[in-house]
């Protein structure tokens, strides 16, 4: 069993300038926000060389002008590492990491239903969570829209 | 339609296998499954959106409200959450009593299933047994909270109220009656030759799959992989409780069944432990409704496997969001892995074996058998239908 000081310490040693930021929160909880064209290989090495198998899921958090997307990835069932990274609403998109580990396939669907991030080469993006006559440009997570207001949305729909 | 060739065939919302809706498009080549489509979302609620209207006061409310059977596991995740963000000291009793209620509603949420699993391949006998006997859980629920579902025992800080002398001889009574029950439901479910025939080799996930799939909790368990998130990432008092990972190679539903089995036996020895070292003290701690900016990632063993909430805060009175993903989504690519290649009578038990959790029928599928195309429903087109008086 690797110490959380040493995962990070070789989460630095990999991705260089691409880190920006890397903070062991207490006992078994790592958050690391990284560059996101370095999503696809941070996500690579650790599930090769660190053994970090399990995907517990993906958040999304709207942030104004960004999105941020947190992968907690879990090393041994015990200390999660939460990977950052921050997308601009105006380029919601992100490379899909359904190959490096499958289990991740409906926590981007989800992810892409609920606040419109593309992931490129996730093999099926279609709706999962929110009903087929859903508008298209909606989406119900992001901050813009109201609880209010959705449910004026899906009452005018029904009636 | 020419040999060979495959037919589609939507299963649910409504169907043999599960109590709550969810659908299934599969694709079957005569009796055999050769492709799985999941359709979620039949009882999505908005509750993640809902927590980020209310405070944190009023969320523990609606955490516990996120499912039925496991509720405490919710609040447990959800109340350990707020406390770190707070740095708040949980009293020691407080934690022991988390422990307490915890492994109590996971021998009534792991009898249900087994008793729903019986159901599944036709031993009716076992299910209103184990489900009579899953009353007890419930009536010692009804004593300690005065609630049988909604035991509303956490708060943030501690918990709401207290187990007195008199009713931990009430629960130790409770636990004879049941682990005698149990072990004996254990002996059956091992040596039946009924339930042998229509479980071993049945829906199997072999491990490297579980893994690669992210499986979690008695799934991933059944397939041979020790994870267990009390053991593994300690919270409440685990740390201080002696237990074992109970596992189980042999990957198929048979598999799922003991090691639901074997851990209600291990949960009743962990409340026992429990309720003999619990420390005298206070319950709660007064907790601050100011929380300060942070996050916080908070992990939960719930019946069903590994829970997990994030919760971000920006210093105001409520969350400025607030995730949850519960183990049944989870299980539920591991779940497609599963029927691959299963026949499509075994399709009800194999979909119960991952004791999912869903939940309101909103649309349906059609599928025009001379075109093989599919349509579904919107709720406009369902209401159109509907008779009106």
């Amino acid at each position: 069993m690797k110490k959380e000081n040493e995962i990070v310490e070789s989460l630095k040693g990999f991705l260089k300038e691409n880190l920006i930021k890397v903070t062991i929160q207490r006992e078994r909880r790592i958050f690391a926000h990284i560059k996101s064209d370095a999503l696809r290989d941070s996500i690579s090495y650790l599930v090769r060389k660190l053994d970090v198998k399990h995907l517990s899921t993906i958040t999304a958090i709207d942030l104004d002008g960004e999105i941020e997307l947190i992968y907690h990835l879990t090393y041994k069932g015990s200390t999660t590492i939460s990977i950052r990274i921050t997308l601009s609403k105006k380029d919601l998109k992100a490379s899909t990491i359904t190959d490096l580990i499958p289990g991740a396939v409906l926590y981007e669907r989800e992810v892409h239903d609920l606040f419109g991030i593309e992931f490129e080469g996730h093999p099926d993006l279609s709706r999962l969570m929110l009903p087929e006559e859903w508008p298209e440009d909606v989406y119900p997570m992001r901050k813009e829209y109201g609880i209010e207001q959705l449910r004026e949305m899906v009452s005018k729909k029904q009636s | 339609m020419a040999y060979g060739s495959t037919i589609k065939i939507p299963f649910g919302p409504q169907h043999p296998a599960l109590k709550e809706p969810t659908n299934f498009l599969f694709e079957v080549d005569g009796e055999v499954v050769v492709d799985v489509k999941p359709r979620l979302g039949y009882n999505h609620r908005g509750v993640e959106k809902a927590f980020e209207y209310r405070t944190y006061v009023q969320n523990i409310y609606l955490a516990e409200r996120i499912c039925g059977i496991c509720s405490d596991a919710h609040t447990t995740n959800y109340t350990q959450a707020i406390e770190e963000l707070l740095d708040l000291d949980v009293p020691m009793r407080a934690k022991y009593i988390r422990v307490i209620i915890a492994e109590l509603e996971r021998i009534h949420s792991h009898a249900l299933w087994v008793g729903m699993a019986a159901h599944e391949i036709g031993f009716d006998t076992l299910f209103m047994y184990i489900w009579r006997d899953r009353e007890t859980v419930l009536d010692l629920f009804e004593m300690i909270s005065g609630n049988r579902i909604h035991y509303a025992m956490n708060t943030i800080g501690g918990v709401r109220r207290d187990i007195s002398e008199v009713m931990v001889t009430e629960i130790m009574k409770g636990l004879d009656f049941l682990e005698k029950r149990l072990e004996y439901y254990t002996e059956v479910v091992k040596t039946d030759k009924t339930i042998s025939r229509r479980t071993s080799y049945i829906g199997v996930l072999k491990p490297e799959d579980a893994v690669d799939l992210c499986a979690v909790g008695p799934t991933l368990r059944a397939s041979g992989i020790a994870n267990d998130v009390r053991m593994d990432d300690p919270y409440a008092v685990y740390d201080e409780i002696p237990f074992t990972i109970v596992t189980h190679e042999s990957c198929d539903v048979l598999g799922r069944v003991i090691v639901r089995c074997e851990e209600m036996l291990e949960s009743g020895k962990i409340i026992r432990y429990a309720l003999k070292n619990m420390p005298e003290g206070e319950i709660r701690v007064k907790a601050p409704t100011a929380v300060p900016q942070g996050e916080v990632v908070s992990r939960v063993e719930a019946p069903r496997g590994e829970l997990i909430h994030y919760v971000k805060s920006n210093g105001t009175g409520k969350p400025h969001r607030y995730k949850v993903r519960s183990p049944t989504l989870a299980n539920i690519p591991a779940l497609c892995k599963m029927l691959l290649g299963g026949y499509v009578a075994d399709i009800p038990i194999v979909l119960a074996g991952i004791d999912p959790c869903f939940s309101c029928m909103d649309r349906m599928v059609f599928v025009d058998v001379r075109t093989n195309e599919k349509k579904i429903w919107t709720m406009q087109q369902l209401r159109g239908k509907e008779i009106r008086n």
